[in-house]
């Protein structure tokens, strides 16, 4: 899967962090930084963070090589 | 907002409408922006609600001063009482206070909040969420206020903050004392005020204690991170500051969590096919909880102040006037939400007001999240037939921190 967030609209709020701590860290007070590639065993962890994203800025997206499977 | 019924609001406090304010939401939602016949202005309209979270111009700090009741003791009444009501009034938790000083506070609190300590308390709330359901096993009737959603928000903060185990069922009877202090109308109840009043003063005593034994000798624990920690600008938080943002932490995540534990099971019962799914499937419990934060969530509305006339949608928001933010009415906004009235857990998009939004955004809510997950996936897991003995159960009078005041189930059997 590919995972997409909009840091336009990310406003910091880390809650994808509690969620998915090995993917998804805030540098500093500000900057978040994630893995846009995340092993499909972190599906659920990564649905989380979707999930309790105060401002939805997290996409999750099939990989490219995934096709429209 | 001129044509409007001005009465409306006050009939959402109506314990009356208690089991049922939707309907009132609605015709609320007529004005997106409501003038009531008292001066206050309610925000019930999704897009309006969202913007004065945002608008500099609203403020949080609408606490009235501190003011110790009369005692008949002039010591107390003329010295000792007045001072602590000015520290009071210059230490206001955080969730009354606006930039900077707000800012810097919860920086503070959010660098004790890590990931591993949050995350760290999950097995331990499963725990404790089985010894709750081990104590009743032998029962064909409980009250899930009384016997899960009560105690279980109290022990964990008490853990996360370092509360040591012997003193917690003190903190399990001020919180009790306490959990109408986040309720607006409370403000206006003399006894209540008194009482609270009280409380506080034992808590804080308590506290400046427990923050000198920290600082002595500290533990892996929040107040113990908090006690010791220099913020790069701001410094080491004063006492009078640790105590308010301490106290604040218990009662913030008192009686929300436990209204997201009863309206939570309360909505599942009402809709058993959605019970039955959770039941087969944990893995649903992240999007049932947003869910019922959209649907029936356990704050129903914050309140602020016009710092400045704010216009809006042609009307203009006096300066001074007290704001009603109705985030519960925001999340039933057919203009936001396709069908708003329906408990769907599998909506696509669910930006909701649950825990508030921007710089107040609820600060406990991976800790509330874990908690109403442990306790709504072992109760679908482990009770076996569960019906409600009420329905509408009683509610508690709040009108704002919304809740059944006991919500009695009937099973088969815990297994
Ligand atoms: C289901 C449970 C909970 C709900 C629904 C909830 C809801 C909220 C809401 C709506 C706000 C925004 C207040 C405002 O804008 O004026 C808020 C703020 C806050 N909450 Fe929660 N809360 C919950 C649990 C907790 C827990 C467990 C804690 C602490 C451990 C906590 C601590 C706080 C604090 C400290 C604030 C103030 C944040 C600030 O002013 O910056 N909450 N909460
Ligand atoms: S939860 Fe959303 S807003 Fe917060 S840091 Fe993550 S992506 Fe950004």
């Amino acid at each position: 899967m590919r995972v997409v967030v909009d840091l336009n609209r990310c406003q910091a709020y880390a809650q994808c962090c509690y969620a998915a701590p090995e993917r998804f860290v805030l540098r500093g007070d500000e900057m978040l930084v994630y893995d846009p590639a995340p092993p499909e065993a972190e599906r659920a962890a990564i649905d989380r963070a979707v999930l309790a994203c105060p401002v939805r800025a997290i996409r999750v997206e099939p990989a490219a090589a995934e096709g429209t499977a | 907002m001129s044509d409007a019924d001005g009465t409306l609001f006050a009939q959402v406090r109506d314990p009356a409408n208690r089991p049922d304010p939707y309907p009132l939401y609605a015709r609320l939602r007529a004005h997106p922006v409501a003038r009531q016949d008292d001066g206050t202005v309610v925000a019930s309209g999704y897009a309006a609600i969202r913007a004065l979270l945002h608008d500099p111009r609203v403020s949080s700090e609408d606490l009235p001063p501190a003011e110790h009741p009369p005692t008949g003791n002039p010591v107390k009444d003329w010295i000792v009482n007045p001072l602590k009501d000015r520290i009071a009034d210059r230490h206001r938790p955080f969730i009354f206070r606006d930039p900077p000083d707000h800012g810097a506070l919860r920086r503070q609190v959010m660098a004790q909040f890590t990931v591993a300590r949050v995350r760290g308390m999950k097995q331990r709330t499963e725990a404790l969420v089985a010894e709750c359901l081990e104590r009743c096993a032998q029962n064909r009737t409980f009250d899930l206020v009384e016997d899960l959603a009560y105690p279980l928000p109290v022990t964990v903060i008490c853990e996360l903050l370092g509360v040591p185990r012997e003193d917690e069922a003190r903190f399990h009877a001020w919180a009790t004392q306490l959990a109408t202090a986040l309720e607006p109308e409370s403000r206006k109840d003399e006894t209540l005020r008194a009482c609270n009043t009280e409380t506080f003063d034992a808590i804080a005593d308590y506290m400046r204690d427990l923050i000198r034994e920290k600082r002595r000798a500290p533990a892996d624990d929040m107040l113990s991170g908090l006690a010791t920690a220099k913020d790069p600008e701001a410094g080491r938080m004063s006492d009078p500051d640790l105590i308010a943002t301490a106290i604040l932490l218990l009662i913030a995540g008192h009686e929300t969590t436990v209204n997201l534990i009863t309206n939570g099971m309360l909505t599942l019962l009402r809709h058993p096919d959605e019970f039955a799914r959770l039941r087969a499937d944990p893995e649903r419990a992240p999007r049932v909880i947003e869910e019922l934060l959209r649907y029936e969530p356990p704050v129903h509305y914050r309140t602020r102040l016009a710092r400045a006339p704010i216009p809006f949608a042609g009307t203009v928001i006096p300066e001074g006037a007290p704001l009603v933010l109705l985030f519960a009415a925001g999340n039933r906004d057919p203009a936001r939400f396709p069908h708003p009235d329906r408990f769907d857990p599998d909506r696509a998009d669910n930006q909701h007001f649950g825990f508030g939004g921007a710089l107040h955004y609820c600060v406990g809510a991976p800790l509330a999240r874990i908690e109403a997950e442990a306790a709504l996936t072992a109760l679908a897991a482990r009770l076996r037939a569960p019906r409600l003995a009420e329905d509408p159960p009683p509610y508690r009078d709040g009108s704002s921190l919304r809740g059944p005041k006991r919500l009695r189930l009937i099973i088969d059997a815990i297994a």
